[in-house]
């Protein structure tokens, strides 16, 4: 068993949080809800000034920002780009944000970017690469990297080891944490058919620095994550087994498709938050 | 064949961008699986083309939301044609959106789906305006012009002041009025079709003090002023160097003028400085 306070890398639990969105901005600030902090896209905000910055500093004013990256390619075989990373440590100390997040994933080569969040082959070499690749981000950034799993619609023939085994030992070897996407585990293990309660109990504890919730559309043969849509009940049933096994993690509900009115997505960090509550209780 | 890290990107890297389906392909299907496992619900080939017509759904959204009219002006079939069209010919290779969308003006002034020159040089123009739109949106910010600093100026200091202009303003000349047009089709909900004739158009673009975008039309002359004042020249010699090629009416017009513009500039906050170099 893990100490306490070695739990989420000794980085904070914020409680829960909801994607900061534009269609939600005027009643966020003017209605001020009750929601213990917000996450950005990171990208969106990486621009010299005006309308984004003035709304991210409205939010900063009233709540904490995480923040949250799409377009590192941690997997990419491609240099890092060191320009990018200057602008996402300069927009870190704007937003105060206590770790950054982006995906285990690649998102293009030198002669395409495909704006994707693609899966990685899980073997010892990419869990090598990759970790090199975080630890130079990680000490670039000067905040802890959190690593996000990604859904995922295909499998590689080299892979050699389990998704959770691969994320287990990248974090591990990059000294990073987990940002646990429970709707990914879920999403992910009925594309490729393996138990998502096995990587909801693999993944190390004490690495979970954060957790997202969302909803996805089910095509039949697939799956894709799409974060339209409520939550789904046995995703639910999974992040009541990750909290038992994590405690008390800073969780976010993404809705990013057919956006709801705020009040509908303030709903569901409520029920993440009843959730959460009645898991914690349970194992005091 | 080799399967490491970048073998199976460059392979992935090279059939997503692809028109047809690649189970359709029996060549790359037979390369997908060189790389790809499958599942039993789906070949190796089906699996990859999840991300295939993921790419084509999401660039096809990017360029739809940043280009409104254009979308509104070719509809549904002829949009999609121009971003097939447009994304072959210019992939993206970056992250950011704006490296993507940069040349897509350049790129509409020469499409064969267009009809006429006169249809590419409108596109032409409206794209400009619709990026211009989002760069200013974001564009950098500068305090406001202190209005204590324009009074305590000494008499001579238009002779050498540089006129420091919002960096976030874009100075945009058109052959066609597409700010206006894109107004009306956008905001008004009027059809949107492409104009019978061009008609020149000189505006400035800038964002106001609650940062809300506008447009503000400018006669020429005004345009080429603001031009030189952008370039660094202060504004009597500025002042010359328009007047110079300019019939004497229209020098006249330019004097009697320039008061009014500078004026209308600064109450807009299209000027946000006036730098005065300390004479030695
Ligand atoms: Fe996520």
């Amino acid at each position: 068993m893990t100490a306490p306070d070695r739990m989420r890398l000794g980085l904070p639990d914020l409680g829960i949080g909801v994607g900061l969105r534009l269609p939600h901005y005027e009643e966020i600030f003017e209605t001020r809800p009750k929601v213990d902090w917000f996450e950005i896209i990171s990208e969106n905000f990486l621009v010299p000034g005006g309308v984004p910055l003035a709304n991210l500093d409205r939010a900063l004013a009233h709540y904490p920002v995480i923040q949250h990256g799409v377009t590192l390619s941690i997997g990419g075989t491609t240099p890092l780009d060191f320009d990018f990373l200057r602008d996402l440590r300069a927009l870190l100390r704007r937003t105060k944000s206590p770790w950054v997040s982006d995906h285990l994933c690649w998102t293009g080569t030198a002669t395409l970017n495909t704006h994707d969040l693609l899966p990685l082959p899980y073997t010892a070499e990419v869990v090598r690469h990759v970790a090199a690749r975080a630890r130079i981000v990680q000490d670039t950034l000067e905040v802890p990297l959190v690593l996000e799993n990604v859904s995922s619609y295909l499998t590689y023939t080299s892979s050699d080891m389990t998704e959770w085994d691969f994320l287990t030992a990248v974090v591990e070897e990059a000294n990073c944490g987990i940002l646990l996407d429970i709707n990914n585990i879920y999403v992910s293990s009925q594309n490729h058919g393996f138990d998502p309660r096995a990587y909801v109990d693999a993944v190390p504890a004490e690495r979970v620095v954060q957790i997202h919730l969302a909803g996805h559309t089910n095509y039949g043969d697939y799956i894709i994550d799409t974060h339209s849509g409520p939550v789904i009940d046995p995703v639910w049933d999974l992040y009541r087994r990750a909290i038992g096994r994590v405690g008390p993690v800073s969780t976010l509900i993404e809705w990013d498709e057919d956006i709801p009115p705020l009040a509908t997505l303030l709903a569901e960090a409520e029920r993440a938050r009843v959730v959460r509550e009645e898991v914690l209780s349970h194992a005091k | 064949m080799r399967n490491d890290l970048a073998s199976v990107q460059a392979f992935l890297a090279s059939v997503i961008p692809g028109h047809a389906p690649i189970p359709d392909d029996p060549a790359l299907a037979e390369a997908a699986a060189r790389f790809v496992t499958g599942n039993g619900r789906l070949t190796p080939a089906a699996q990859v083309d999840i991300y295939r017509r993921q790419f084509w759904l999401r660039h096809r959204e990017i360029l739809r939301d940043d280009f409104p009219a254009l979308a509104r002006l070719l509809g549904d079939a002829k949009m999609d044609a121009f971003c097939r069209d447009f994304l072959d010919a210019h992939p993206p290779t970056r992250a950011p959106f704006e490296t993507l969308i940069e040349p897509v003006p350049r790129f509409a002034e020469a499409w064969p789906g267009f009809e006429t020159q006169a249809e590419r040089t409108f596109a032409a123009d409206l794209t400009r305006y619709e990026i211009a739109l989002l760069e200013v949106r974001t564009g950098p910010d500068a305090p406001p012009l202190d209005p204590q600093k324009l009074a305590s100026l000494p008499e001579d200091a238009w002779e050498r002041a540089r006129i420091v202009l919002h960096p976030a303003m874009r100075r945009l000349a058109f052959s066609y009025p597409v700010h206006r047009l894109r107004k009306a089709w956008l905001v008004s909900g009027e059809p949107a079709v492409f104009p019978d004739a061009p008609s020149p158009a000189h505006i400035a673009l800038y964002r106001n003090r609650e940062l809300v975008t506008h447009f503000e039309e400018l006669e020429p002359e005004a345009f080429a002023l603001l031009d030189l004042l952008a370039e660094g020249a202060a504004l009597v010699p500025a002042l010359g160097r328009l007047a110079e090629p300019l019939p004497e009416e229209r020098q006249a017009h330019v004097a009697a003028s320039v008061g009014r513009w500078f004026q209308q500039w600064t109450s807009l906050g299209l000027v946000v400085d006036v730098d005065l170099p300390s004479s030695s």
